[in-house]
């Protein structure tokens, strides 16, 4: 309840970022339950039933193994969830270590920060693609390189932030109270990233799922069997004339999602920070 | 060679070097060869004006900026010699209170977790409650309330916030406090009961106290001893009463001539 | 008549669904060739006021409820945008504290000077020039020749500062406001930034609003004080008056704060407690909570502003009794 309440505190005042973060919660929701939702098995092939229109029972239609449109949908969520979630963790774990303990310590720094520099250089899917040539079509191996792809940007936002934050006087303030580097990090600095790391984090979540869903597209993502709405895009997409509502559908949620993400990032972002009080009117 | 000064700094150069590699090379000598030294419990004040490199002393001193050459012996020891591990020790007895009371304190810590950590790093006390209750009687030394400690410092005005900033350097009982530009960024009514706060607590304590300012009335104020440092050099030393009443030098001469004076034979 | 009224003036800012007062009933007026000084702490609304002056409320959450501000016999809160703008920097000019941020770095201070003769005055390129190089001379700046070249990050502080006293001064001004002129500058150049003032403003008679937070430079430059406690003027006299005769315990007490350096003081006066937020609401005088000489009635009511004699105003229920101690 308390934690209901301080959700709705937040998000006070903010009416589309409130749908943005239902939205998201029912994806989740939806991920969670997905078999109980599903009335079909998303791998069950039906060539009878191919390319059927959205009704009753297909509620989303039929694609052209006349698997179940809804069912794969429903699925798909747990893999946009499972996706985002992955890469998001992996690049702040990867791009948050590297950018903070880059800026902490210059001579470090200088190194690691000319290799993130060498990855930035890269266009992020051509760096994806290539990754992704290297390695085996799998979730797990979807999600290191999507991570990776967004750990640089993360490197270098984190990297700035730490090294003005180093500066700050009460950096200073407490080596005179004693504190060793451990605590400065962790105490100090890391707290005061916490804002633009939610935000990047919700940037990378939206991000990363453009990005499955292009790897997907180009056949280099998820292994095809497996139902994300990516891949359903990439599957059906010479069909778009035949039977736009298999585009349609995944395309829709993928915007959504991805919309949501970005509306809730801005909400965190302003209403994280204790320093930040008077509300912005709006969204 | 027993002395009565707890501070000695020799001959102290901070020189910063800006640009380098492929720009030329520019070094800014803010502290260009420095003696003077600090008596136990003794107040004295650096005055000078900005950029004239008073703060960087007291960063030097410190060690949160780099000497360049010279000494500071800190009760026999020599500070910028010893290893870090050493230094970090020995912060307990030097302390530091910081200008901008809005940017001192970590926005994100709750005043008690602020509080702690001197006392946790230094090993003062055993647990949180002991903690707890030192912080208690700090905070209720320097005026605030003891409940405070559960609020952010954005819930404080700036009076209060260097109050905290005091708290948090008094909670180490150091033999030495650096304030640099303390009281500069208060509201002038406030000022006053900051100023009287770290002159009370400088008497009750016997600590010694480096009093860096630009303002000469706070500095008569609160000093034993004066140094006017003019372009990173101290140009003239003196008790409060040969630098204010009887001024040597042309340049203190200059900074006591240019202070516009309020009136106060008509008012008093 | 004056050259300047303000009459009850009353300044609101907007935070969430409240508005809240900032700048209460402030009335005041400055004669040509006079020097007012407004002193006060941090949020009393001394520079909102000046701000309320130049009109250059707009764009913040702050706005003007009810008032009235008389330049030279014009009704300044009645004009359109386009008419107030040419009196500012025309007749009404203003000198900001931090002069790095007001001069614009990737211009000449030059130019800067010239555009503003350019616009308001249509003078020709060449005698704009001319012109800018006697200013930059008159502010004492020197070879103004070679100056008018320079960029602003060239220049020091007070020269900067200098800059911008010439910038303002351009078009004859006869209204300068100077809204902590040399809070950012060492006492020396301070010194010598107020003797230009103070010189200037005898030269060309200009009239000066001079707002600080020291009452030193106060003291020294004005002839006339006005000071100010949470949006509101508590005590306004002429500055000998003032000084001589101090009447509301704000004022005394703002004097007892100020370490001096004529002379030893073992423990200062301190004003207790602290300057209230505009979010806190107070009933009565809102200095009452603050106040050594502090009754009932101060708690519940409101002091009028009371005339002591010509010229000296104070909004204290004690006024006449004196606090001095």
């Amino acid at each position: 309840m308390i934690i209901m309440q301080r959700v709705l505190w937040i998000f006070k005042g903010r009416r589309l970022a409130l749908i943005g973060l239902f939205w998201l919660c029912l994806v989740a929701v939806v991920a969670l339950i997905a078999p109980l939702l599903a009335p079909f098995d998303p791998f069950e092939i039906n060539p009878i039933m191919r390319l059927s229109e959205p009704g009753i029972p297909y509620l989303f239609g039929t694609d052209h193994f006349g698997r179940d449109s809804f069912s794969r949908s429903v699925y798909g969520a747990r893999m946009a969830i499972i996706i985002g979630l992955g890469s998001v963790s992996v690049a702040l774990i990867v791009g948050g270590v590297v950018g903070m303990l880059s800026a902490y310590f210059n001579r470090l720094g200088h190194f690691l920060m000319r290799v993130v520099d060498v990855l930035m250089a890269f266009p992020a899917l051509l760096l994806a693609l290539v990754l992704m040539t290297l390695l085996e079509r799998s979730v797990t191996n979807t999600i290191i390189v999507i991570g990776i792809v967004y750990a640089t940007t993360t490197a270098r936002i984190l990297f700035g932030m730490t090294l003005k934050l180093k500066e700050e006087v009460f950096i200073d303030a407490a080596k005179c109270a004693g504190a060793g580097h451990g605590a400065l990090l962790f105490r100090h600095i890391l707290p005061n990233l916490i804002s633009p790391i939610l935000v990047q984090a919700s940037f990378i979540f939206a991000f990363a799922q453009l990005q499955a869903a292009a790897l997907d597209f180009l056949g280099l993502g998820l292994p095809p069997e497996i139902p994300s709405w990516g891949n359903m895009l990439s599957e059906e997409r010479i069909y778009v004339t035949r039977a736009p509502w298999l585009l349609i559908f995944p395309g829709a949620l993928i915007i959504l999602s991805v919309f949501s993400m970005n509306l809730v990032g801005d909400v965190l972002r302003d209403k994280v920070d204790p320093r930040f009080k008077l509300d912005i009117k709006g969204i | 060679m027993i002395s009565n000064s707890l501070l000695e700094v020799r001959n102290l150069h901070t020189h910063f070097t800006l640009g380098g590699w492929l720009d030329t090379k520019q070094v800014i000598r803010a502290v260009n060869g420095i003696t003077f030294h600090i008596n136990r419990g003794e107040v004295l004040s650096l005055v000078g004006e900005s950029g004239c490199g008073k703060s960087t002393v007291g960063r030097t001193l410190t060690r949160l900026e780099n000497a360049t050459s010279g000494q500071v012996i800190f009760d026999g020891k020599d500070v910028l010699q010893m290893p870090a591990s050493e230094f970090r020790i020995l912060r307990r007895d030097i302390q530091m209170i910081f200008q901008d009371p809005y940017a001192s304190l970590n926005p994100r810590l709750k005043i008690v977790t602020t509080l702690s950590e001197p006392l946790f790093c230094h090993k003062l006390v055993r647990s949180r409650s002991d903690a707890r209750e030192k912080i208690a009687d700090i905070l209720e030394r320097v005026g605030m309330d003891r409940n405070d400690m559960h609020r952010y410092p954005h819930e404080f005005s700036g009076g209060q916030r260097q109050r905290i900033a005091i708290a948090r350097v008094m909670i180490l009982a150091p033999r030495l406090v650096i304030a640099d530009e303390a009281v500069s960024a208060l509201d002038v009514s406030i000022q006053a009961q900051v100023l009287n706060l770290i002159k009370k607590l400088q008497q009750e304590n016997g600590m010694a106290l480096l009093f860096i300012s630009h303002d000469l009335g706070v500095v008569r104020h609160i000093s034993d001893r004066v140094a006017v440092m003019y372009q990173g050099n101290i140009v003239e030393t003196g008790t409060k009463h040969q630098i204010f009443d009887e001024p040597n030098h042309s340049y203190t001469k200059l900074l006591l001539g240019s202070i516009p004076r309020i009136p106060m034979g008509i008012y008093s | 008549m004056p050259l300047l009224e303000v009459k009850n003036l009353n300044l609101s800012v907007l935070t969430g669904n409240d508005l809240l007062p900032v700048v209460r009933d402030v009335s005041f007026r400055v004669d040509e060739n006079q020097t007012l000084g407004i002193v006060g702490e941090s949020g009393c609304g001394k520079s909102l006021t000046s701000l309320a002056i130049m009109g250059l409320l707009g764009g913040t959450p702050i706005s003007m409820t009810s008032g009235s501000i008389v330049f030279s016999g014009q009704e300044l809160t009645s004009l359109t945008n386009k008419e107030r703008r040419s009196i500012m920097g025309n007749q009404i000019a203003m000198i900001f504290q931090e002069p790095m941020t007001s001069l614009n770095p990737v211009y000449r201070v030059g130019d800067q000077i010239i555009e503003s003769l350019r616009k308001h005055r249509q003078m020709t390129k060449t005698k704009a020039k001319k012109r800018a190089i006697e200013l930059l001379d008159l502010v004492k700046i020197p070879e103004p020749e070679n100056r008018v070249e320079s960029y602003p990050h060239q220049l020091s502080g007070g020269q900067r500062q200098r800059v911008m006293i010439a910038m303002a001064l351009a078009c004859d001004p006869k209204l300068l406001i100077a809204d902590e002129p040399t809070t950012a500058l060492d006492v020396t150049v301070q010194d010598e930034v107020l003797a230009l003032i103070r010189d200037l403003q005898q030269r060309l008679g200009t009239a000066l609003i001079l707002i600080s937070h020291d009452l030193g430079v106060i003291a020294n430059t004005c002839d006339y004080v006005a000071v100010m406690y949470r949006g509101k003027i508590v005590e306004a006299a002429p500055t000998a008056d003032l000084f001589s005769n101090v009447n509301h315990p704000y004022t005394h007490g703002l004097l007892n704060s100020i370490p001096v350096i004529d002379r030893d003081i073992e423990w200062l006066k301190a004003i207790p407690g602290r300057v209230p937020t505009i979010n806190e609401k107070l009933a009565g005088c809102a200095f009452n909570p603050r106040c050594n000489i502090a009754e009932n009635i101060c708690t519940t009511c409101d002091p009028e502003q009371i005339t002591l004699h010509d010229d000296h105003y104070v909004r204290c229920h004690f006024a006449k009794r004196g606090t001095n101690d």
